[in-house]
């Protein structure tokens, strides 16, 4: 059993690292587009209504239902042990 | 320069073949001859190619191994090229439980079972496809482990092997997103950052100019005319 228990502990480490890379890639993403919308919507718009229309949007997107399913960094491996357990046995 | 840097590709690019080579799994079409079992002595660097099982004490230098002798058809490149000869081919049969090769296998007494129902003579043959990891070395007694094993009709049989298809476009898409993060990560942070500091480096570049024109401004005003 303290074979199962490091693979736990090493993959829940190797899968935050994962999770932590995949949210800020999602996250750098999101602003960009947010970026180049407001570029292209307010030619002339001046720096500190971007940057609140930024923070709102990064904001939104933060409590829509996207970021969580980066979650599924966790559970596809997961349901994937599961699975080659059920075949191999 | 040049070919220190294609060595090192060369040695890494083998080094990654045979870590893939050894881990995937792999198919034989096989007859079933005898199965034993065998004490192994686990002392040496050749420890390597057994596996460990979560119950065994970490001070064990030998104890039983499972084996399956078989005999093989013979295949080229990989196992794309197959062919009509056959070979013997030995197999072991440990579990890997939870460690790594990630097979999760636990079912040895079990699959020695399934062998043995298919045990068979040359001339009344029945084949089986046998899925495996690992090398065949006789100079240091290594074998692959096999992982599963199922009857077919005969030695013809079509193989395709699902798993490392998928593994290898899981893998080319792993590779992909790490390229696309570091082009972001690049983008959006690194190229801001060196702007940044080529900005500030001018500025000082043209203090320093500047400076120097009046230093040697001052120094030519001793010169004589």
């Amino acid at each position: 059993m303290v074979a199962a228990l490091r693979l736990i502990v090493f993959g829940f480490i190797g899968l935050s690292i994962v999770y932590v890379l995949v949210s800020l890639y999602s996250r750098s993403v999101r602003l960009e587009k947010l970026e180049e919308k407001w570029a292209e919507e307010h030619p002339n718009g001046n720096e500190s209504d971007r940057e609140a229309w930024l923070r709102e949007g990064m904001e939104a997107y933060q409590k829509s239902f996207r970021p969580k399913l980066i979650l599924l960094v966790y559970v596809v491996p997961a349901l994937l042990v599961l699975l080659s357990i059920i075949l191999i046995n | 320069m040049r070919r220190f840097r294609i060595i090192i590709r060369t040695l890494i690019a083998l080094i990654l073949f045979s870590v893939l080579h050894y881990t995937l799994p792999q198919h034989d079409v096989v007859r079933v001859v005898n199965t034993y079992q065998e004490r192994q002595d686990l002392g040496d660097w050749t420890r390597i190619f057994w596996s460990k099982p979560d119950d065994q004490a970490s001070g064990l230098i030998n104890r039983d191994v499972q084996f399956v002798q078989t005999v093989k058809k013979k295949t080229y490149l990989l196992g794309f090229i197959r062919s009509d000869a056959e070979e013997v081919m030995v197999y072991r049969n440990e579990d890997t439980g939870w460690s790594w090769p990630f097979y999760f296998k636990f079912d040895t007494a079990s699959l020695q079972t399934e062998v043995d129902d298919l045990r068979s003579t040359p001339e009344s043959p029945k084949w089986a496809v046998v899925t495996h990891y690992g090398w065949r070395n006789e100079l240091i007694s290594a074998f692959p482990n096999a992982v599963a094993i199922r009857p077919v009709a005969g030695p013809d049989v079509t193989i395709i092997p699902w798993f490392n298809i998928m593994f290898f476009l899981v893998l080319a898409v792993a590779i992909g997103f790490v390229r696309a993060l570091w082009r972001q990560f690049r983008e959006r942070s690194i190229d801001p950052a060196l702007q940044d500091a080529g900005e500030a480096w001018d500025a000082v570049d043209a203090r320093a100019d500047e400076a120097k024109g009046r230093f040697s401004r001052w120094r030519d005003s001793w010169r004589s005319k």
